[in-house]
Parts: C-alpha cells; sequence; structure tokens
C-alpha cells in the first residue's frame, strides 16, 4: 500500500462515527414497525415451508380429474375439500401454493447469502486493495451490468439445466455484483476514516484491519442488501419458473402457478390471482424490511435526522 | 468528446467479451442440439458429418472468432429449429421489443419525473408523504408481477383493455418498418391504429411502472439538492414565482441525475420486455428466445443474446450523450 498523507486520529471525532453500541441499534431496529412487518412475513414464509405437508390438505401433485377449474369454496360449486379450489389438473390450489413455500424459502434465503459471500471478499478487495484490483473487478461488474439480468439468468439455467441447486446458482452468478458495487463505495469511505489509519499505525495487520475495523462498518449496509436481495432472488425463482426452466416440473412454485394459471385465467381466475397475493405479499415483506433495516441502521441517515 | 470516443471504443471490447462468455457458456449445454436435428435412425457418420457442416468439431476459439468475423457481417448462422437464417428472425422480431422499449421508457420517465414533480411541488403536505410510500412499495415490485396485476384488474376485472397480441386478430397490416404503430398509420387504416394502441396499453403500463419508481426518487432527491443551491434563492429574491423556478431553473439541473439513472435502467427495462413479451403474447425478441430456450436453439439463442447486449450498450451510450448534451461542465473537462 502507498503511504498516505499522515492523518491525526482525533478520538472525540473517531468515537462519534463508530458503531454505537449493540443493544441501543438493536432497540431501535426493534421499535421499527417496518421491521416487525418485514419479520412477519418472512418468518410466516419460513413456517408454511418447514409444516407445508401437515398444513396441505392435499399433496402438490395429487390429481382429481373428476373435480378440475373448481371455484373456492365460498363461490358457488366449490367445496370445502378444496379451499382455493383446483387447477385445470385437478390439482388443490392450497395445497400447491403452500408446497410453492419450500422452493420460495429455500431460494429466498440461501440466494442471498450466496451472493454475498461472493460479492462482500469482492468489494473488499476491490475497496480496500483499489488500483488495478479494483479496476478488475470494476470492469468484471461494469460487464455483467451490461446483460440484462433476466437473459443472463436464462441462458444459464438453459446451461445448467433445472434443479433448486442451479437456480440458485444462477441468482448468485447474476446477482453479487449488487454486494459488489454497494459495498465497494462503502469500503471506500471507511478506508479513510481515522480509525482506520489509527489501526494501522498501531501495526494492525490488513486481515485484522478488515475485519476488525471495516467489516462492522459494512453490516448496516450488508443486512439492508440482504433482505433487498431476498425479495429479488424471489422474483428471479418466480421469473425462471415461469419461463419454465427452474425447477422439474413435479415441484411446484409460485412462477409455475402463475404460468399455469395465466392459461386457464377465464375458467379458474383464483389459479392465478392466490400466487400473485403470495408472491406480491412476500416481496413486499422483503422490502419493508430493508427498509426499516435501512432507515435504523444507517449511520448517515441517523446524522442528518438527529442534525 | 475525446473522453466520449474512448468511452464508445470500450463498449465495442466489452461487447466482445460478452459473446465469448455467452459462447462458452452455450457451448456447455447439457442438450444436444445436433440429436434434434439428425434425422431418427441416423448413423454416428451422419451425426459426425453435420458436425463438420456446423463447424462444431473444430476447437472452441476458432469456432468463436468463426461466428464473430460471420457476426459482425450480419450473418449469425442458422437456426436449428426453423432453418431460417437468425439475423433474419431477429430482424423480423426486433421492431416490436424496440416499440415496447421506446414507449415503456417514455412512460417510466413521465410517470417517474411526474410523480417526482408532484411530490416536491407539495412538499411537507400529506401529498409528498403519500407519493413516496406509494413509491416505496411500487419499487418492490417488478414488471413481471406489474403485467399480471394489470391483466387481473385492468384485462380480466374491469374489462377495459385487451391483454393478448400486439393487435386484433380481425386487422391484418402489411409489414412496411415493422413497428406495428407505424405501419398502421402509414397505410392510413386508423381502426387498426387505434387496435394496436389499446394492445399496447397495458404492456406499456407495466414496463413504466417498473421503470418509474427509481426515476421518482431520485428526481424527487436531486429537486431537493438543486433547491439547496443559491441560484434558486437569487431567483426567488427576484420575485419569480414558484412554478417558474420550478420548471425554468431546477428542472433542468436535476435532470441529470436522472438521465444517468435512467440509462442505469436500460438494462432492466430490456430485459423487462422479456417477459411482458411473453406474458402478453408479443412476437418480439423475447418471444422468440423464449422458444429458442425451450427447444435449444443454440444458434438462436447466441444470436439473441448478442442482440440484448448490443441493444443495452446502445442505449448506455445515448444516455452518456443525452447528459453530455445536458451538462456543459462535462463537455468542459
Amino acid at each position: 500500500m502507498t503511504s498516505q498523507t499522515l492523518i491525526t486520529p482525533d478520538p472525540a471525532l473517531d468515537s462519534a462515527m463508530r458503531p454505537r453500541g449493540i443493544p441501543s441499534t438493536l432497540g431501535r431496529v426493534l421499535r421499527e414497525p417496518r421491521v416487525w412487518l418485514g419479520l412477519i412475513g418472512i418468518l410466516t414464509l419460513i413456517v408454511t415451508a418447514a409444516f407445508a405437508p401437515w398444513l396441505a390438505p392435499h399433496g402438490p401433485n395429487d390429481q382429481d380429474l373428476l373435480h378440475t377449474l373448481l371455484p373456492p369454496m365460498w363461490a358457488e360449486g366449490g367445496t370445502s375439500d378444496y379451499p382455493l379450489g383446483t387447477d385445470s389438473l385437478g390439482q388443490c390450489i392450497l395445497s400447491r401454493l403452500i408446497y410453492s413455500a419450500q422452493v420460495v424459502a429455500l431460494v429466498g434465503l440461501l440466494a442471498p447469502l450466496g451472493a454475498a459471500l461472493v460479492g462482500v471478499p469482492m468489494a473488499i478487495l476491490s475497496g480496500y486493495i483499489g488500483g488495478r484490483v479494483d479496476w478488475l473487478i470494476m470492469r468484471a461488474v461494469d460487464i455483467w451490468m451490461s446483460f440484462p439480468a433476466v437473459v443472463l439468468a436464462l441462458v444459464l439455467m438453459v446451461a445448467l439445466s433445472p434443479g433448486l441447486t442451479n437456480v440458485i446458482l444462477a441468482i448468485i452468478v447474476v446477482d453479487w455484483t449488487r454486494f459488489c458495487r454497494v459495498l465497494r463505495s462503502e469500503v471506500m469511505v471507511l478506508r479513510r476514516r481515522n480509525y482506520i489509519a489509527a489501526a494501522q499505525l498501531t501495526g494492525a495487520t490488513h486481515l485484522q484491519v478488515i475485519l476488525r475495523d471495516i467489516a462492522p462498518g459494512l453490516m448496516p449496509q450488508l443486512l439492508t442488501l440482504l433482505s433487498i436481495e431476498m425479495g429479488v432472488s424471489i422474483i428471479a425463482e418466480a421469473i425462471l419458473s415461469f419461463v419454465g426452466v427452474s425447477m422439474e416440473p413435479s415441484i411446484p412454485t409460485w412462477g409455475m402457478m402463475i404460468a399455469d394459471g395465466l392459461k386457464s385465467v377465464f375458467s379458474a381466475p383464483w389459479g392465478l390471482i392466490a400466487p400473485v397475493i403470495c408472491m406480491t405479499v412476500t416481496v413486499l415483506a422483503c422490502t419493508l424490511l430493508g427498509d426499516g433495516l435501512r432507515q435504523t441502521l444507517d449511520p448517515r441517515l441517523l446524522e442528518r435526522v438527529r442534525g | 468528446m475525446l473522453l466520449g470516443l474512448f468511452k464508445s471504443l470500450w463498449r465495442i471490447g466489452l461487447l466482445v467479451f460478452i459473446a465469448l462468455v455467452v459462447f462458452v457458456v452455450l457451448r456447455l449445454l447439457p442438450a444436444d442440439p445436433v440429436g434434434m436435428m439428425l434425422p431418427p435412425g441416423a448413423t454416428e457418420a451422419d451425426r459426425a458429418e453435420l458436425n463438420r457442416t456446423l463447424g462444431l468439431d473444430r476447437p472452441m476459439l476458432v469456432q468463436f472468432t468463426i461466428w464473430l468475423g460471420k457476426a459482425l457481417h450480419g450473418d449469425l448462422g442458422t437456426s436449428i429449429a426453423s432453418g431460417l437464417p437468425v439475423t433474419e428472425r431477429i430482424l423480423h422480431a426486433l421492431p416490436t421489443t424496440l416499440q415496447l422499449v421506446a414507449l415503456g421508457l417514455l412512460g417510466g420517465a413521465i410517470l417517474g419525473v411526474g410523480a417526482g414533480l408532484l411530490a416536491f411541488r407539495f412538499r411537507k403536505t400529506p401529498i409528498e408523504s403519500g407519493v413516496q410510500v406509494a413509491n416505496s412499495l411500487a419499487i418492490s415490485i417488478p414488471e413481471f408481477l406489474w403485467a399480471i396485476l394489470l391483466i387481473l384488474g385492468v384485462g380480466i376485472g374491469l374489462q377495459w383493455l385487451p391483454f393478448l397480441g400486439p393487435i386484433d386478430g380481425a386487422y391484418s397490416v402489411q409489414r412496411i418498418t415493422g413497428f406495428l404503430l407505424l405501419d398502421t398509420l402509414l397505410v392510413g387504416d386508423w381502426a387498426a391504429f387505434a387496435s394496436v394502441c389499446a394492445h399496447l396499453a397495458l404492456p406499456v403500463l407495466a414496463l413504466s411502472l417498473g421503470v418509474a419508481p427509481p426515476l421518482m426518487r431520485i428526481a424527487h432527491a436531486s429537486l431537493v439538492d438543486t433547491y439547496a443551491e443559491d441560484y434558486v434563492a437569487a431567483a426567488r429574491l427576484r420575485g419569480l414565482g414558484e412554478n417558474r423556478i420550478l420548471m425554468r431553473h431546477a428542472l433542468k439541473n436535476a435532470a441529470l441525475p436522472t438521465v444517468a439513472m435512467l440509462g442505469l435502467q436500460a438494462g432492466s427495462l430490456i430485459g423487462g420486455t422479456l417477459l411482458i413479451e411473453t406474458i402478453f403474447g408479443f412476437p418480439g425478441i423475447g418471444s422468440l428466445m423464449v422458444q429458442s430456450l425451450g427447444v435449444h436453439d443454440l444458434f438462436m439463442i447466441q444470436g439473441l443474446a448478442l442482440t440484448y447486449a448490443v441493444t443495452v450498450q446502445i442505449m448506455n451510450t445515448l444516455a452518456d450523450a443525452a447528459l453530455y448534451a445536458l451538462n456543459p461542465r462535462l463537455r468542459l473537462q
């Protein structure tokens, strides 16, 4: 690393800039209603996914060919056997919705983590080392960004063949740039802080500086990004299964249900309405959580509020 | 000027690299497109023969160079599924997509900047917070979901607008430019023109709603920043009315980040048309892509992926040019 101009650490200023104590931060986050709403939505999804076999009245692929395209139970002709009616193959819409939550929850939890695992180290390398490494990583990001994400994901899925692991892999390969871009600029800001210079002067190694001083400063942004990415990856999976390249046909997903529902929308609109509502609510929950976290965790927003 | 030129050159290098990535990724296909082309009962010799005619037996880098060289001359190979030249099929479908992109961008800009202006003009009132809340909810809903929601609400619920195909089946329009809006006008068939407009309404609205929220956020924020500048205070001291300050002084300066944002969104908008075309049954390059993916039409997918990348690059270059034209400070550097 090139020697920078000598910065005299200013302890008073630095202590004001450093992350505040954990308890007060946690309290602030938990007092935010948007965080609660978001968490409740996501927990509901996870619980539904985990207990799907007990919650669903039927198996996801059980066909009742005598009762195809039934309306929901409250409409005329509906039965309580199929609370939300059946689709064109006589499959229970409610059960398929519930089983779909399994794929959605797995993708929504694993894909953001994977994208972060790739994106965060890249961001730190890029922002902390700078120079040629930074140039190289940013050009890679440029290449990624010059592709519509949908097209890239579709091409990858065709090359990879359908399946849960491959869907998650494709989303990670497409979306790691979001973490890299946003966090890189954050690392660059943090690197110029006085406490980093102070840590380097006391003889801390680069690794120590990154782990002890840079990484904690990235946490607020990282948590926000993770919850945003959760919504994004759920949508991405829905798009892939809508086009028909995501999962094997035997595993239901909301995107697949939307594609099926669109075909028989005039005879059984609930086959389309139900998965659309589930998607919208889930994605909104992720957005609310992200918004709430950003408002309560971002130190710059807080400073602006406090003046 | 030199800077602008350098930027464009760098984009060409980028495109070559993208072409290489697509090429290599698609060679990893698990499916066997050659097997699908062969007649039943074909021998190994037939297969080798076909491989040779398609050039699939050469090293990958050689294949890539040949393909790229031909692509530069507008020859993207022959579609495996239909036997037609890839370029021809793409050019046939492209106008439909470009029409959607242009209208979606226009609609998104009007909606986003309009909402930003509205929120700013009525700042510190319930209107501002209303627009902001609506915006932060809308920002998480992609074109894909908007399309379905619009079909459910407007198309099926209210039955106001059609949502299948680019034009009513009763009309047949002679193909002149391929842009249906233009063609119907050129022929002078007003009923067909009205039908095209009605069929475009929902897809364009879905695209616009996908583009608008980030634009609104940035238009609003940059208006707030612009109003902190001295020249706005000076204009107010000169006694100019609030609307005049907004339109004459603040808007042009606040437009810069908004235009930059519009350029950044080009990629997601063009990706969005792929789904919009699939959902609404428009015969654009998105529908073509989905069909080709289904039958593993290798050369088609390659050509289309490249078309998408080129389109994104052209849109980005246009956004750069617009920024350059809007901001005199960029020209001085």
